[in-house]
């Protein structure tokens, strides 16, 4: 891969740029100094200058490699790929990207999960999920302008965060416990999605309270 | 004031603005649930409900285009909007015309508060919101038309009911 130009970099764009550097060290050292020293020094950056780019510790450089990741997303799945599939398969493909990234660097993934565990980092976190779960439904195309924006974002943030989980103790070969574990999440949803427009189906006969008191307010004339 | 900011305030602004016009088709929707078709005005008011779904689904749009989060509190506004809607409506059409009459005015205010506070700074937002205004304008003086005035305890009822719109521009502003 070609090596980005750090000089003229914000310390922001630095902090990203670095970040998948940063990870594969973390493999080694866990989300430390030691790590962002070591990917400075692989990426041909003066190490003090990179520890510059994460400030708040091992939480700046898990924030940075998730922005990495997004914006690796939105770049190998563009917005006209996207619009080719079905709706259900979106985000399907967009939850495979992601894994397949970390896929590469599970043990830097155990130890970004053990960080953000922390309660001191709980509020974070929270944050960080909702971000990525936001960013896929609406790569995904949402519109929702309701409730169902929040509790799409939340179901898919806890689906996504549970796949990690088993992600990180998945020996099997090429993750495929993982995809089946993945799998099975999107149908519960779908199943459940089904069973409840069944039950609240529209054009079903049902009572209305407003209906039989606007009759006894306004007879028919 | 820093970018980031000003686009916050912006898409505040169209929260607020799509949990207005939804409340709004929530009112109407439960007016009519009670009116039907045989309350007298019923007619008029189903051709606010068109307009304000219109509304609707134009700041829909734009809140889909912008990537703007809707107001949390939307659920609530479903449920509160309808019951405003047919309480007014069971108590007589003139109660109904009262209820669109203060909405309509308090809208009207706020739009006019937003297209001040925008000035030059989203021609589009602006656009909308000034033709949106124009159309709620009409809507308060047909209410008035129709008798809004003569409704029973008029004063009071357009008090508390503007009082609402106030507080609920204010939540949907932050929530």
């Amino acid at each position: 891969m070609e090596k980005p130009d750090y000089a003229s970099m914000t310390l922001d764009e630095m902090a990203q740029a670095l970040a998948p550097a940063v990870a594969d060290a973390a493999v080694f050292d866990g989300w430390t100094d030691k790590a962002v020293a070591s990917a400075a020094e692989f990426e041909g950056l003066d190490p003090d200058v990179a520890r510059l780019a994460y400030p708040g510790g091992p939480m700046d450089m898990i924030e940075a490699w998730i922005s990495a990741t997004d914006r690796a997303m939105a770049e190998a799945l563009p917005a006209d790929m996207i619009a080719q599939m079905g709706f259900s398969q979106r985000i399907r493909s967009l939850v495979v990207f992601r894994i397949e990234q970390a896929a590469q660097k599970r043990e830097a993934l155990r130890r970004a999960l053990v960080v953000m565990a922390m309660p001191q980092n709980a509020v974070r976190t929270a944050k960080l999920s909702w971000r990525t779960a936001d960013l896929m439904w609406r790569m995904a195309g949402d519109t929702a302008t309701d409730f169902n924006h929040y509790s799409k974002r939340a179901i898919l943030a806890s689906i996504y965060a549970a796949t990690l989980t088993v992600l990180v103790d998945d020996d099997s070969a090429g993750q495929a416990d993982t995809y089946s574990f993945l799998d099975r999440r999107l149908e519960d949803v779908a199943r459940f999605g089904k069973a409840k427009a069944r039950f609240t189906g529209g054009d079903r006969e049902h009572f209305s309270l407003a209906r039989m008191l606007g009759r006894l307010r306004y007879p028919a004339r | 004031m820093s970018e980031a900011e000003k686009q916050q305030r912006i898409d505040s602004m169209i929260r607020v603005d799509q949990a207005g016009e939804y409340g709004a088709t929530r009112i109407y929707a439960g007016q009519l649930a009670v009116m039907g078709d045989r309350a007298p005005g019923a007619a008029e008011i189903s051709a606010m409900a068109q307009q304000e779904a219109d509304h609707r689904a134009r700041f829909d749009a734009l809140m889909a285009e912008r990537g703007v989060r809707p107001t949390l509190l939307q659920p609530i506004w479903d449920k509160a909007g309808f019951a405003l809607g047919a309480v007014t409506a069971l108590i007589g059409p003139e109660a109904a015309m009262a209820c669109t009459a203060a909405i309509e005015t308090e809208i009207e205010r706020h739009y006019t508060q937003q297209l001040d506070e925008l000035g030059e700074e989203d021609p589009e937002l602006s656009a909308m919101v000034t033709e949106f205004r124009d159309d709620e304008r009409e809507h308060h003086d047909a209410a008035i038309e129709a008798g809004a005035e003569r409704a029973p305890v008029y004063g009071l009822m357009s008090g508390a009911i503007r009082l609402g719109c106030r507080v609920a521009i204010g939540l949907s502003k932050r929530i």
